[in-house]
């Protein structure tokens, strides 16, 4: 059960942030389709950027004595940089959807094709091969909270909690989950997030009431680059040991199908992410899943056929989307460019 | 105004990243014994390379198979002053025959004079481009000599005769991996290890992976019998079939590891990532494959190694020296009695059981005493002391 829920969180927690960023966009009026090249370009600079600071010898003393304290905090401005990565990557997209007045689709397309040929370009540059590593070691022994970093041994029992939630955990995760509450509430409990909202729904009318509909879905925009940057990052670090290959396996338009399904508002967008990630982690590792603790693994015991296992994120996703999807409201001028002379 | 300030900002982004590039370069001349100090993409003064490598699917640096060979390459060109350049074929993982093809004619268009091949899925383009190119010499490490045409099976699966003439200007080189495999489950046997795990690559058809698969459990069980306890063993072709490291495995791995598996065998390239990733997590251990891994993890006890860079040497010294003949045509089997395969004695870590009861299995491998089942058809029996679980 801890396994279980350790892993799901893995998986729920880039789906959820990259999911409000793309909620951030769409409900200042810009659709995000580049969900997914920004989250491989956030990736691929956290990922550069910490391979780098290794290479320069930075936290290596850190590491070496067992500052775990430095090291979350190198874990925490990696993410940082890709935040800021994906948030000049999606002036790309703002600057052809708003000052150009570009179709959003097609632009979020372009960044979707360009970022995995330019990530990769550089790799091979870098790296002379289509994957960059960590310079040494790996993500779990340098960025993991372990209960032994706690102040406690190897041996000792935490309890369900504990077990759960302080050991073998990423900081990053924690920090994803607090950043989407304190988004969330900006959203919906603030003069800003009313401000972007309205300009999603009608921005005619919050322009006649003196709001700058072009500075609030530039707003939009970087928050949702900040957001899906630092997702791609996170889901490199947990996920695939910190190392960056040009793609984030889809994630990016998991996110789209996931906020699509949480009908743009974060609490089922929250849902759906953890319904996902849920069946991810069913889907890899069913084999070792004990749900009560009796030893007995009863998926795999159950004569299931495990191709269906591994089906099951995607059955789940198509028969969700098929049932949800009639009652979804998007916000009401996203995708169409605002034009102030147009009343 | 505003477009050129978009058109600078994009500029600066193309422009700060590209500065990031590597250019560490050391002369390629330069003699060395340590291959991570020799220039991996070298320029030659006339644009030409004598030696040229070419992978099948997975990376260059993944740490294990295609760096052991390169490291070869780049070993005996140093020390030679030859000529090298690695070719990489296009669409990475998902590499077909035609892209390999064309890697091999680019290589030959570059100036190649003898083109060092590692991984079995070569065959076939390598069949079409040493047919063209007779003049070319080609080293297959991890596979066996080709014949012109290839071999066909018949509706029961039984090869049918094939009397092709074999391509003189191939050489097959392969290893004796259930060796070093046995050697490898035997020793984290008796080190104490009593929860095993095996995670390969190649989605079972590599047979390579399936020797060290094979060899590794028969390890397992001969030392389990001898210390007479009883072990378990999970062993898994998922999520390995192009090698490399994916969140999936990385997951399937954990869930091993927290229920309860203390060590996993990472047969397969970059898979490595992954498995040690999720060993790192649970604090076990893993196995590596091919060279010394325990430089890139600290869970690493112990590695599955055969000497690809020594094998690379001697191939390419067969081809300078014009003793090609010597190898030309044939399938060189290297084993425990070429000094090819084995575990790493200089950054031994294990415990329990030490170097030199390491030294006396492998004497006792090398003269024959104890034999090693290479046929893997012959994997899923029942063993004495070991619960094998296949997923």
């Amino acid at each position: 059960m801890t396994f279980l829920i350790r892993q799901t969180l893995i998986y729920a927690v880039p789906l959820m942030v990259v999911a409000l960023a793309g909620v951030f966009a769409e409900r200042s009026g810009i659709i995000n389709l580049a969900l997914e090249g920004i989250m491989i370009f956030g990736a691929f600079i956290g990922v550069l950027f910490v391979n780098i600071v290794q290479q320069a010898g930075g936290f290596s003393q850190a590491k070496a004595g067992g500052n775990w304290i430095a090291l979350q905090g190198f874990a925490f401005l990696a993410m940082l940089v890709a935040a800021v990565a994906g948030a000049v990557f999606s002036l790309l997209l703002s600057f052809a959807s708003v000052n150009l007045k570009a179709d959003q689709t097609i632009g979020g397309t372009a960044l979707n094709l360009m970022a995995p040929a330019l990530v990769l370009f550089f790799i091979r540059i870098i790296a002379n091969q289509n994957v960059l590593n960590m310079a040494g070691g790996d993500a779990p022994s340098w960025f993991m909270l372990r209960k032994t970093n706690l102040g406690f041994s190897r041996t000792d029992d935490l309890g369900f909690f504990g077990e759960t939630f302080f050991n073998q955990v990423y900081l990053a995760t924690y920090v994803c989950v607090i950043l989407f509450v304190v988004l969330s509430v900006i959203l919906y409990r603030t003069r800003f997030g009313l401000r972007l909202r309205s300009c999603g729904e009608n921005p005619q009318a919050a322009d006649s009431l003196g709001i700058n509909v072009y500075k609030m879905r530039y707003a939009g925009t970087t928050i949702s680059g900040a957001l899906a940057g630092m997702g791609g990052f996170v889901y490199a670090l947990t996920t695939a040991n910190c190392s960056s290959t040009g793609e984030v396996a889809g994630f990016g338009f998991l996110a789209l199908a996931v906020m699509i399904f949480g009908n743009w508002k974060p609490l089922n967008i929250a849902g759906a992410a953890l319904l996902f990630g849920l069946f991810k982690c069913i889907a890899a590792s069913y084999a070792s899943i004990d749900i009560n603790g009796d030893g007995v693994c009863l998926l795999a015991s159950a004569g299931i056929s495990p191709h269906l296992y591994r089906m099951l994120p995607y059955i789940i996703t198509l028969v969700v989307l098929a049932f949800t999807s009639k009652k979804s409201r998007a916000p009401k001028a996203e995708g169409i460019p605002y034009d102030k002379g147009q009343r | 105004m505003k477009k050129l300030f978009a058109m600078l900002l994009a500029m600066a982004m193309v422009f700060s990243l590209a500065a990031c590039s590597n250019n560490a370069g050391t002369p390629v001349n330069g003699n060395t014994n340590d291959p991570n100090q020799i220039e991996d993409n070298p320029t030659s003064s006339d644009g030409k390379y004598e030696i040229a490598m070419i992978t099948d699917v997975g990376d260059l640096k993944d740490g294990s198979f295609n760096e052991g060979t390169w490291n070869g390459v780049k070993l005996y060109a140093a020390s030679n002053s030859k000529t090298y350049k690695y070719y990489k074929p296009a669409n990475g993982n998902e590499a077909t025959d035609d892209d390999r093809y064309n890697a091999y004619i680019a290589a030959i268009d570059g100036g190649a004079k003898v083109i060092v091949a590692p991984g079995f899925l070569q065959e076939g383009a390598m069949r079409k481009a040493a047919i063209e190119h007779p003049e070319v010499n080609f080293v297959f490490i991890d596979g066996g000599a080709i014949q012109e045409k290839a071999t066909e099976y018949g509706a029961d699966g039984a090869p049918l005769p094939n009397d092709s003439p074999v391509l003189t200007n191939v050489a097959g080189i392969l290893f004796q991996e259930e060796q070093c495999g046995y050697l490898a489950g035997y020793a984290v046997v008796k080190e104490g290890f009593t929860k095993l795990g095996f995670s390969g690559g190649g989605g079972g058809t590599n047979p390579a992976c399936c020797r060290y698969g094979y060899g590794y459990v028969q390890g397992a069980n001969a030392a389990a019998a001898e210390m007479n306890v009883n072990v378990d063993m999970r062993y898994s072709w998922q999520y390995g079939s192009s090698y490399s490291a994916s969140p999936e495995l990385q997951s399937m791995v954990q869930g091993w590891y927290s229920n309860g598996t203390e060590i996993v065998f990472a047969c397969g390239g970059n898979m490595f990532q992954s498995i040690t990733a999720a060993a790192s997590a649970n604090e076990g251990s893993v196995i590596g494959v091919d060279v010394d891994q325990s430089a890139q993890s600290d869970t690493v006890v112990t590695s599955a190694m055969k000497d690809l860079a020594q094998s690379v040497n001697f191939a390419l010294d067969k081809h300078f020296s014009d003793k090609w003949a010597d190898i030309g045509g044939q399938s060189t089997s290297l084993g425990a009695k070429d000094d090819s395969v084995g575990l790493p004695t200089a950054s031994w870590s294990m415990k329990n059981y030490t170097v030199e009861e390491y030294e006396k299995l492998l004497a006792g491998i090398k003269d024959g005493s104890v034999a090693v089942d290479a046929d893997f058809a012959n994997l899923e029996q029942s063993y004495s002391n070991l619960t094998l679980t296949i997923e």
